[in-house]
């Protein structure tokens, strides 16, 4: 990072190592760099994105590379070069425009279709059940109490959280967004809540001897 | 509140090939760029990262993330 790019405005070349763009994007950032960085992130952005963005992709486009420089030149200092710097670049490019059209996606849905009946989503849950009552347990299909166990392990050995995010992502199909919204938390939160949750039902079965292989059999 | 029988097999199915080693989407994005460009390159990320594979195999929007990565990277540099 020594050849003092940004401070020699007359120099032509745009940057060619990490180490070029690092010093680049460094304050005070070289202006024709961050402009070539920026129609690199829009010239990929665009195709990518275009299938997601139902009007004005121009303009969304555009604002996502803009609103992507300034984290780009926040961070420009935590990139550790395990890939070229335009493909870090353009990772939080596509973070930032997923981020916005999602966030479009979560203004856009019906807040209301998916406020719990009786509350704001926020009190305990009550236990789950199934959409088919099971028959009585002497008539039962060895899968049908299966199904049984898990569900009894859900009500009984997840928390609170977890019982709340198997909720809101399977049987409302509420956006991730949403959801963390609601629980105010992040999907890296929620994607451990739901590990967890997962950990416990297979821990549980193992524990009881079950084998829920056969369920798949057929899948 | 009902879980449908279809949505609890789902939820087994994941819970029965749940591992303690998973990794996050927070982790996941870390290693991200450098996982696209190992694809991109004909390589296999898939064996010297097998935990983001992992988890991309598992995470819906994390999948989804690293596909429109694939996407713009592959768009930007056949616009060049």
């Amino acid at each position: 990072m020594s050849n003092g790019y940004q401070k020699n405005p007359k120099k032509e070349q745009l940057p060619a190592t990490n180490e070029d763009w690092v010093e680049a994007l460094s304050a005070p950032a070289d202006q024709r760099a961050v402009s070539f960085l920026r129609e690199k992130l829009i010239s990929g952005l665009k195709p990518a994105l275009h299938k997601y963005v139902d009007r004005e992709l121009d303009q969304f486009v555009e604002d996502v590379a803009q609103d992507a420089l300034v984290k780009i030149l926040d961070n420009i200092h935590s990139f550790r070069g395990e890939s070229k710097l335009t493909t870090w670049a353009m990772k939080i490019a596509v973070r930032e425009g997923l981020t916005e059209l999602r966030r479009k996606r979560y203004d856009d849905s019906s807040i209301e279709e998916f406020r719990y009946p009786d509350d704001d989503g926020r009190n305990e849950l009550t236990s789950l059940t199934f959409a088919s009552e099971l028959p009585d347990p002497d008539d039962a299909t060895h899968e049908q109490l299966l199904l049984q166990k898990v569900l009894d392990i859900i009500n009984n050995e997840l928390t609170d959280k977890q019982r709340r995010v198997i909720k809101g992502l399977m049987i409302d199909e509420m956006p991730v967004e949403m959801l963390t919204d609601q629980m105010d938390t992040n999907r890296n939160a929620l994607y451990k809540l739901v590990h967890d949750a997962r950990l416990k039902i297979k821990d549980k079965l193992k524990l009881d001897g079950i084998n829920a292989d056969e369920l798949f059999n057929d899948q | 509140m009902k879980l449908s029988t279809e949505q609890l097999k789902q939820l087994i199915k994941a819970s029965v090939n749940a591992h303690p080693d998973e990794i996050g989407c927070d982790d996941c994005y870390e290693k991200l760029h450098e996982f696209a460009e190992l694809k991109l390159a004909g390589k296999s990320p898939e064996e010297a990262m097998p935990l983001v594979e992992d988890h991309l195999n598992r995470c819906p929007e994390c999948q989804t993330e690293f596909e429109i990565l694939l996407d713009a990277l592959k768009a930007a540099e056949s616009a060049s």
